[in-house]
């Protein structure tokens, strides 16, 4: 996957090129916020990694200039946990994730994962350990054998595919599988995550786990 | 502070001081000016028709063989000698000085050359008087002297004519420089009002054009003195931003290598102290993080402008992410119960506190253990509530817990004794109060309650649609 790293501190810059690059990834590394602009005209990358308090122009216009292009690149923001917190929560900037300084490696290499997972998600079957799900022919295989996924389970685990690593209210999943003429419960969105949850974690490596009183997190072990 | 200003003093006193000598200094030149145009006056006319008498009897005088005689009836003269009020005597006076008629006790007049008057006082019978004296044709001296009563009466009149208008003059002026100081400082009045009004973060100019020009100069004195303070306001916070950039970059940084550093091959006794390096940036780090955060909680000044309607649902929501990737990090089960229910706050430091109290029970609490958010309304009124079923805190420590750099004696966790320092203050700043309940022996429940929302808002559509719900809708 191609990177670009826009971080202004050298040390920092340099920390975060060598983990993506032991990661396998193909890293450029730009310290400022036009040459990040003129870099990201001129190539496509997967994933921005994109501080927000650079020396020209910020982090947010960037940003802003990048969605304007409608260029679906994820960012991952890098920020100092203050009024920024704000815009990047409050605001949709069209950030895909952020990250407070100071955050641990794991921490990065996890969400830096998840959002380029999101990048493979529209590429035909997806294979995690003994699970593949197969987005073409929208069925999922475990161990080779077909299980049958109704609408309503096909549209859950897509949803939970297209946002890894993040917890998802019962109220978006709701408002996520509702057809037009129809109210989803919140008990009826927990029949259908057991459901799907009954079906998926026999082939192990995905497991839904419920946060008590607020929703689900898909997760997935590495392999 | 100059001498001069280090007694209090009074407008009133001090104006006071200045007009009472003023206007004492008016009423007496004022009376003595009246007194002696009074006495000339009433001297003057008075004078003239003492003379009358005095010149009727020079008239009726003849000295013969038989001696000096009044040639004058009893009742002329005595119509000529009558007057209601003041006694009336005339003396003849022989051109050797002896007494020829009339009244004995009154002095011999002074030299009067023939057909001149002389008017001059003197004494009759201890009394004073005014006496006319005149020169007969015959060379007789005649005198004619009367009391004062008249002519007193009369200066008393003109003077009390004349002094009573001054007189009012000047208790007038003093009762209006009393009130006047009063009305006069009015507007100081209106400032006071306005600025006690006020909460210390509020630092709007005050309008001077409602107070008069002789005011103005000190409402912008005033003004300019906010303007300085909004001024190192805005610096302070500026600082703490770039504050925070420059601090938590290079930790980054340096947590970041010694992490890539942690994972090559290396010897336990190496390994065992740059764990101990990487341990102390991440403290450090955190500290940080949480000096800023209460650095600007206590420097949140003029967010009066930066207070909106916040959902307590949403500030708990939007923490969902983070904590629940650090609580199963920590194998605690976070669970959340929330209701919506707004109020009147700044919302990055609801994060803070919410992060705080979160960073607080996630720490304390043992692995396999619970922490619940909880938010919504009771009894109307807004409250945020974290609840563990960790080793819970101390009755005798629950005052001193929300002290900075407190912590619980024998507790482990890498806490700087910041957190809940942080959590106070945001509290204080939204008028809410703090509650810690131990229920039992084992468990914290640290309660957070809010003032209610005056124009209730509550759970407008908007509100309740989360950030989560945006990027779900923006990537769907």
């Amino acid at each position: 996957m191609r990177i670009l790293v826009v971080e202004d501190d050298a040390l920092l810059a340099r920390g975060l090129t060598g983990v993506l690059i032991r990661a396998g990834h193909a890293v450029d590394c730009v310290e400022t916020g036009l040459q990040a602009d003129k870099a990201l005209r001129m190539a496509s990358y997967d994933l921005v990694v994109l501080d927000i308090g650079l020396p020209d122009i910020d982090g947010f216009e960037v940003l802003r200039r990048l969605r304007f292009r409608r260029a679906a690149t994820n960012v991952l923001v890098l920020t100092a946990r203050d009024a920024v917190q704000d815009r990047v929560h409050g605001l949709d900037l069209g950030a895909d994730d952020y990250l407070t300084k100071p955050f641990s490696v794991t921490e990065f290499e996890a969400r830096v994962r998840a959002l380029l997972r999101r990048t493979t998600l529209p590429m035909g079957a997806v294979s995690i350990g003994r699970l593949t799900i197969d987005l073409e022919a929208k069925r999922i295989r475990i161990n080779g054998t077909s299980t049958d996924l109704t609408v309503r389970e096909w549209a859950l685990l897509e949803l939970f595919m297209a946002r890894p690593g993040r917890v998802l209210s019962k109220e978006q999943i709701a408002q996520h599988l509702a057809e037009y003429d129809t109210q989803l419960t919140l008990n009826a969105i927990e029949v259908y995550v057991s459901r799907l949850r009954a079906k998926i974690e026999t082939a192990g490596g995905v497991r839904i786990r419920t946060v008590r009183g607020f929703g689900y997190l898909w997760e997935v072990a590495d392999a | 502070m100059p001498s001069h200003l280090s007694r209090r003093r009074s407008i009133r006193r001090r104006l006071l001081l200045y007009l009472i000598p003023a206007l004492l200094l008016l009423v007496v030149s004022a009376a003595a000016l009246t007194y002696f145009v009074a006495l000339h006056v009433a001297t003057y006319a008075y004078d003239r028709s003492l003379l009358d008498p005095a010149l009727d009897i020079a008239a009726n005088v003849t000295t013969d063989a038989n001696g000096t005689r009044l040639t004058m009836q009893e009742q002329a003269q005595q119509a000529l000698l009558f007057d209601h009020e003041d006694t009336v005597i005339f003396q003849v006076r022989s051109p050797a000085g002896a007494i020829v008629i009339g009244d004995e006790d009154l002095d011999g007049p002074p030299d009067v050359r023939p057909g001149e008057r002389v008017f001059f006082d003197g004494r009759y019978r201890g009394e004073p008087v005014r006496i006319a004296a005149v020169r007969s044709d015959t060379g007789l001296y005649v005198q004619v002297a009367e009391t004062l009563h008249k002519r007193n009466r009369l200066i008393w009149q003109i003077l009390a004519a004349g002094l009573l208008p001054t007189l009012l003059i000047a208790f007038a002026t003093l009762a209006l420089a009393w009130t006047g100081v009063a009305r006069g400082l009015a507007p100081l009045e209106w400032i006071r009002t306005q600025l006690l009004g006020r909460t210390a973060d509020d630092l709007r100019p005050l309008d001077e054009h409602v107070t008069p020009v002789e005011i103005a100069p000190a409402i912008q004195a005033l003004n300019r003195l906010f303007a300085q303070l909004r001024e190192s306001n805005e610096m302070q916070k500026r600082f703490l931003a770039n504050a925070a950039h420059q601090m938590r970059t290079p930790l980054a940084g340096l947590q970041l290598h010694l992490e890539v550093l942690l994972l090559r091959n290396l010897t336990p006794e190496v390994r065992a102290e740059i764990s101990d390096i990487h341990l102390a940036t991440v403290r450090a780090g955190h500290l940080a993080n949480q000096l800023l955060a209460l650095a600007k909680a206590e420097a949140s000044s003029d967010d009066s402008g930066r207070l909106a309607i916040v959902d307590l649902y949403a500030v708990a929501d939007r923490a969902v992410q983070e904590w629940v990737r650090r609580a199963i990090a920590r194998d605690i089960d976070l669970g959340f119960v929330l209701e919506h229910a707004s109020i009147a706050g700044d919302p990055i430091l609801l994060s803070e506190l919410l992060d705080n109290l979160l960073d607080n029970a996630l720490r304390y609490t043992p692995s396999g253990g619970s922490v619940t958010v909880r938010c919504g309304c009771a009894l109307g009124e807004p409250y945020m509530s974290i609840e563990d079923n960790g080793p819970g805190i101390p009755e005798a420590a629950h005052g001193k817990v929300f002290e900075r750099f407190y912590r619980l004696p024998g507790t482990s966790g890498s806490g700087a004794g910041l957190g809940l320092a942080i959590v106070k203050e945001v509290v204080q700043r939204h008028r809410g109060t703090l509650r810690i309940e131990s229920p039992g022996d084992c468990g914290t429940r640290i309660v957070v309650r809010f003032p209610p929302v005056v124009a209730d808002t509550s759970t407008s559509p908007a509100a309740t649609t989360s950030v989560l719900g945006a990027h779900a809708g923006a990537s769907a």
